[in-house]
């Protein structure tokens, strides 16, 4: 079985990974995909975020705001997940040594566990507090997750260049 | 030409120089501009989808409107002011970048543009408002100008 190290290496030398990495333009534009679909995640989910915070849009019902948001999200997500895919496998061999893409790594994974266990638990019974005055604190405290973790996901993502060596 | 004196005054400021000597200075003011820009962005993206007929579809214009305007109004103020430290850094290397002429080209146009739309449609009355064909211009019109700022900004870096 070979080794995580052995694999990044591998998938470094196909002819896809070479290809997207010392190509002129093709990297800089998934780059650049992959930086600006932050705004189609994060800007979307960070509406539903506030609006679970009673901050935006408070008479407005939040599962109506997540119909009309979240989908949007998902639009973002795909585009990120695809890009990030892309960018990963180019530069696999030195992202494995990179301390910020591994940190990036586990924040996606968190972000992605707040969702799920935030709709698989309280969002389950949001018709009761739909349209609340105050959401109930379990929906708060998973919006401030939510939003410190795709800050700190946006802040790795950042560290990535400065931590090549 | 007026603009290159005024570059050429902002390297020499002590904050410009400041943060062109501070070791982590730039990189955060660049992560808060990142992040002002995201939501910022999101607010965007969800305004003008709403002007074009898509998003919040239940909720009347002017409502939308003035819910995001706290958002668009702050974030334009992080950003620009953000924006203004990076720049205060290191005037001369953005002076001759063309993305960045073009971006703040486009910048002054949305925020005139984008301002006007938004604070305009704020204050109809949400029960005699209806959606128009030039509203629906108007709104893929500002995010065009938002996106194109953001690939200009980008583009940046790469010049």
């Amino acid at each position: 079985m070979p080794s995580l190290f052995q694999i990044c290496e591998w998938i470094y030398r196909t002819p896809l990974s070479t290809g997207i990495r010392e190509s002129t333009w093709t990297f800089p534009i998934i780059e650049s995909i992959h930086t600006l679909g932050i705004v189609l995640v994060v800007g979307t989910v960070a509406v539903f975020d506030l609006r679970l915070l009673g901050l935006i849009m408070k008479r407005e019902p939040v599962s109506r705001i997540g119909h009309q948001v979240l989908p949007w999200t998902w639009a973002g997500f795909i585009v990120m997940f695809l890009t990030g895919l892309l960018l990963s496998i180019a530069e696999s061999a030195t992202n494995y040594s990179n301390l910020a893409f591994r940190i990036k790594l586990v924040l996606l994974l968190l972000v992605g566990l707040n969702p799920l266990i935030f709709h698989l638990t309280i969002y389950r019974s949001v018709n009761s507090w739909d349209v609340a005055n105050v959401t109930p604190r379990r929906a708060r405290v998973a919006a401030t997750c939510s939003l410190l973790l795709w800050t700190s996901i946006i802040v790795a993502g950042r560290m990535i260049a400065y931590t090549k060596h | 030409m007026l603009f290159l004196h005024f570059f050429h005054w902002l390297a020499q400021t002590g904050l410009g120089i400041a943060i062109r000597d501070s070791t982590w200075a730039f990189a955060i003011i660049e992560i808060i501009h990142l992040i002002v820009l995201a939501i910022f962005g999101g607010a965007i993206l969800m305004l003008d989808l709403r002007f074009m007929g898509f998003g919040f579809t239940t909720q009347p214009a002017p409502q939308v409107a003035r819910s995001f305007l706290p958002i668009t109004v702050v974030g334009a103020a992080i950003l620009f002011v953000t924006g203004a430290l990076l720049l205060a850094s290191g005037p001369m290397r953005y002076y001759y970048n063309t993305p960045f002429r073009i971006k703040m080209l486009l910048f002054f146009l949305a925020i005139i543009f984008h301002f006007i739309l938004q604070i305009r449609v704020a204050r109809r009355d949400s029960s005699t408002d209806y959606i128009s064909t030039r509203r629906k211009a108007a709104g893929a019109f500002s995010l065009f100008l938002w996106a194109s700022i953001a690939i200009a900004g980008r583009a940046v870096g790469y010049f």
